[in-house]
């Protein structure tokens, strides 16, 4: 369902044209076979790949035991992930967790800022535009899903069938709702992230479309502190999701008395 | 603007590749050289530990020896002043009482000399006043 935000286009005189349009649900078409995949998207998520695996590769190059560069930011980086998947999950169970945790939170945040500091505009495409990877739903969902995935299967990993135990345990009366929290979750995860990124670039867009020149700055400030926000948030929600798994609601007391 | 197609599921092994690919050059080696970091952070630090530890009994060995050494010293000074000062003063005893010995024999002996001295010049009074006395009679 494509939707156009030319309905601004009553401002569009000549020269606005050159500085900004607003272009919502077009999307730049790859056939692969009979199937539609969205080009745009791939082609900044290549990117937004790329830059992190040279980062990597730049950081672990070398690695010495007093880091220095670009090691020193990535091992920043890496204690903040760590910090926050053994905050979610738990200093028992967390090791093997880091690498998704960390990967989706690299994974959106270089997504989010590639989207609001990169001029993807300069680069002209046959149809749609380039922004982060995250202003497309099908992104969203994918790693949402991803999400749901990891969660179901660590739960399952940890207790085999005895997992389904979670959705009756406090009483049966809540199986409803638990059944509803596996379809809310990833559905809350997507969106919330989708909505904000998007909602972000359509502001500033909005904003340089009608004046153009520094007043869209602090805007663009505040998106950079929402995109990253947004990354934290859903790997945060991520690792509660799979310490909620992990754990369950039997042996929750039990966990914090050990 | 809610158009799935194929981007999805592409995107999920996408998203997967790079976890892989990830996990394998930054996740790994930084989580090693991050725990090995702090493995020798600790163990260094357990070592100072001990180590002060140790230099904190030797310190305490050395002082207690030291206060030992001290006292002992100081009670050997206080016993070597003390024989030094019986010594002296048997000394200065004994010196006296050789002085006073000395000047008893002194005096006696003056004593004595002073008598014969008296007893030779009474006879010589008297053998000079014998002679006087013949010498006048002579002339008489």
């Amino acid at each position: 369902m494509p939707l156009d935000i030319e309905m601004l286009n009553f401002l569009d005189s000549p020269n606005f044209v050159s500085l900004a349009a607003l272009e919502v649900g077009q999307h730049f078409y790859w056939h692969i076979g009979s199937l539609k995949v969205h080009g745009q998207v791939f082609l900044a998520t290549w990117f937004v790949m790329s830059v992190l695996i040279v980062a990597s590769l730049l950081a672990t190059r070398n690695i010495q035991q007093i880091p220095k560069g670009m090691q020193n930011l990535m091992e920043y980086a890496m204690d903040f992930i760590r910090e926050l998947t053994r905050n979610q999950i738990g200093e028992k169970e967390y090791r093997p967790w880091v690498p998704f945790i960390g990967t989706l939170f690299l994974f959106i945040f270089v997504c989010n800022w590639s989207g609001a500091l990169i001029p993807w505009k300069l680069i002209h495409l046959p149809e749609g535009e380039l922004a982060a990877p995250t202003n497309d739903i099908n992104t969203t969902v994918a790693l949402s899903l991803l999400v749901s995935i990891a969660y179901f299967y660590a739960g399952f990993k940890k207790k085999g069938l005895g997992y389904f135990a979670k959705y009756v345990q406090p009483t049966p009366i809540l199986l409803p709702i638990a059944v509803l929290e596996d379809f809310t979750k990833p559905l809350s995860l997507s969106f919330r992230l989708f909505g904000n990124i998007l909602a972000d670039e359509l502001v500033v867009g909005v904003l340089v479309l009608l004046v153009p020149l520094f007043v869209p700055l602090p805007v663009m400030l505040l998106g950079l502190f929402t995109s990253a926000i947004q990354a934290l948030v859903f790997a945060t929600l991520a690792g509660a999701y799979i310490h909620e798994a992990l754990e369950g609601h039997g042996d929750e007391h039990e966990e914090e008395h050990a | 603007m809610f158009d799935f197609d194929a981007t999805l599921p592409l995107m999920a092994v996408q998203f997967i590749l790079l976890m892989v690919v990830l996990n394998a050059i930054l996740f790994k080696p930084l989580t090693k050289v991050i725990e090995d970091r702090s493995t020798l952070i600790s163990n260094s630090q357990t070592g100072a530990k001990e180590g002060l530890e140790q230099v904190n009994a030797i310190t305490q060995q050395y002082e207690k020896a030291l206060i030992d050494s001290r006292r002992q010293y100081q009670s050997i000074i206080a016993k070597a002043q003390a024989e030094a000062q019986k010594t002296a003063s048997e000394k200065i005893a004994a010196a006296q009482a050789e002085a006073v010995a000395a000047r008893e024999t002194a005096t006696r002996e003056l004593a004595a000399q002073k008598i014969s001295a008296m007893a030779e010049l009474e006879k010589q009074v008297d053998s000079l006043s014998q002679e006087i006395v013949n010498k006048l009679l002579v002339g008489v």
